[in-house]
């Protein structure tokens, strides 16, 4: 029943880390109600308060992963309980499960690259149930992936937590790769913009886009704002075009009637 | 695949949409990064988000499915303002804008208001509410876990409530003026979203070599030898930074642009580019290689 119950919840918080409300899955709520499930709320509130303080320097930033903050303090409360770990040693025992965890976010999102021509065809027939049902398929891989993390972790405790690191130094080079893979994707995205955005007199505008970035995110003071001072120079850029047409416009039509001056 | 059609068919503005319709995607909006993968990031979410909208706006089904298809493409903003560019982006859908200009202005949209959410939520809002509520979580007090949901959960469904709203209303006034002279304000739109895209070329860049080409010795501040290395991605850097990134949106524009090749099909390309890549320790990163290189450890 604990196990269920375990996997169930498991499940929701990891697609609570990225949808839903993205509140649930932060350890400080987590954690008590893992702790609930496993009949020791208090040790749940320990742990998760501990941890959320650790995690607040952690922070899922523009778009980077952090060592996954979902399976970190559900494990960590799981051995915390049932091993009967001190804190501290808990969330230390629990970060490769953390590790594993983001291998499973790692996977989910190469997979779902994979899946989103199901979205294009559904796109293509007008479908609105097809867009649900891949939004729906990627939940419930994320789903699932997490809770075979938190129930190995309950059944098999520490020792599942040393098979793990062994498996994970052997096969570092394959997620190391897909980590790799995942960071050039956006690539194609940006790519398929280009496809109808970019035509032959706007190539400048795009590498001045690419240089303003440049300049401006490898400035510390500039780099937290760096899209919106960029945003700022191409919005200038923008409206100077726009007039400049508007008169080409309105003198074109004044141009014809008052020719022979 | 994205077809190039860049205008809709049925040119009459749709009436605009009522408050529960913009309500009903404000929740909706919650599912933004339901199928976020590492291609186009948010889109399925952002086309899943906005469709109640696009169904209402669109009752011909070629349109619903022209209007399906540009927003699915690369899509990636702060989940707790996306409510923003939904706004902005639904008031040109209604006004069945230009495609192209939707396009350019969504881009240009998401874009800057990444920055502005981390800076507002994950660095103030979050922080301060864990230091109120951490200890008294760790002092065994169920309230601090509850206190922490009700404060960041409230201020993030104010904020996207507010924003759906108030962005629809300044889309839905602003659309008249630019309506009068679109194909120049088309045109300026286009400028705009493509110098977002080359700045998103440049900030979203993850690509980095991890190379480390043993050099000899050297002494290093302390007078101590030391071994000395080569740092492969460091010389690149030198020569234009993000230069991979730009190499890699080329490659892939060029194959899709010229060799006809399907996105599912760059992506694999890829896959094996990381795996292989990774396998002799070429890719920067914390893993260790298949095969033992001597520039990576």
């Amino acid at each position: 029943m604990q196990v269920v119950l375990l996997a169930i919840v498991t499940f929701i918080f990891a697609i609570d880390q990225f949808s839903l409300t993205e509140i649930l899955y932060r350890p400080i709520i987590a954690c008590p109600i893992i702790g609930l499930i496993l009949g020791s709320p208090e040790t749940g509130l320990v742990v998760g308060g501990t941890y959320e303080l650790m995690m607040v320097g952690n922070m899922p930033v523009g778009g980077a992963q952090p060592p996954n903050a979902v399976l970190g303090g559900v494990v960590g409360v799981v051995l915390a309980v049932t091993a009967n770990l001190p804190t501290e040693q808990a969330l230390g025992a629990a970060i490769v499960f953390a590790l594993f965890g983001q291998y499973a976010v790692t996977l989910t999102f190469t997979v779902m690259s994979g899946l989103m021509a199901k979205a294009d065809k559904a796109a293509e027939e007008a479908n609105p149930a097809g867009i649900t049902q891949v939004n729906l398929i990627s939940m419930c891989i994320l789903g699932a992936l997490f809770a075979v993390m938190a129930v190995l972790a309950y059944t098999g405790g520490q020792a599942m937590g040393e098979t793990l690191q062994e498996f994970s130094a052997k096969f570092s080079w394959l997620m190391g790769g897909l980590g790799a893979a995942g960071g050039m994707m956006r690539n194609v995205g940006f790519a398929i913009l280009l496809k109808i955005m970019l035509s032959n007199d706007l190539w400048g505008i795009y590498l001045a886009g690419f240089a303003a970035a440049a300049v401006l995110g490898n400035i510390p003071a500039t780099a937290g704002a760096c899209l919106i001072l960029v945003a700022f120079i191409g919005v200038a850029i923008a409206i100077n075009d726009f007039t400049l047409n508007l008169k080409i416009k309105e003198n074109a039509g004044n141009g014809g009637v008052s020719d022979g001056i | 695949m994205a077809s190039n059609a860049t205008a809709y068919k049925d040119l009459t503005p749709a009436a605009p949409l009522d408050k529960k319709t913009l309500n009903r995607m404000v929740w909706r909006s919650c599912q933004l990064q339901a199928s976020f993968n590492y291609e186009r990031m948010q889109a399925a979410g952002w086309l899943w988000g906005i469709l109640p909208g696009l169904q209402k706006i669109h009752t011909n089904k070629e349109d619903l499915s022209l209007s399906m298809e540009h927003n699915l493409e690369f899509f990636n903003t702060h989940p707790f303002l996306v409510t923003f560019v939904m706004g902005i982006v639904l008031s040109l859908e209604q006004q069945k804008a230009d495609i192209n200009t939707i396009r350019s202005v969504r881009v240009a949209a998401m874009g800057p208001l990444g920055g502005i959410g981390d800076a507002l939520f994950w660095f103030a809002l979050v922080p301060i509410t864990a230091g109120i509520t951490c200890n008294m979580a760790i002092d065994g007090s169920i309230v601090g876990p509850i206190l922490y949901f009700v404060i960041c959960f409230g201020v993030e469904m104010a904020l996207r409530y507010f924003l759906m709203h108030w962005s629809y209303n300044l889309g839905t006034s602003a659309i008249g003026a630019l309506t009068k002279n679109a194909k120049e304000f088309t045109r300026a739109a286009s400028m705009l979203g493509v110098f977002v895209v080359g700045a998103l070329t440049c900030n979203y860049g993850a690509i980095s070599l991890g190379m480390m080409i043993p050099n000899g010795q050297a002494l290093n501040d302390a007078g101590e030898l030391v071994d000395n290395f080569i740092n492969v991605q460091g010389l690149l850097d030198g020569v234009l930074p993000a230069a991979l990134s730009l190499a890699v949106t080329m490659l892939c524009y060029w194959l899709i642009k010229k060799k006809n090749w399907s996105a599912t099909k760059c992506i694999f390309l890829l896959l094996v580019i990381g795996v292989v890549g990774c396998a002799f320790g070429i890719w920067a990163g914390d893993y260790t290689s298949l095969v033992s290189v001597p520039w990576h450890k």
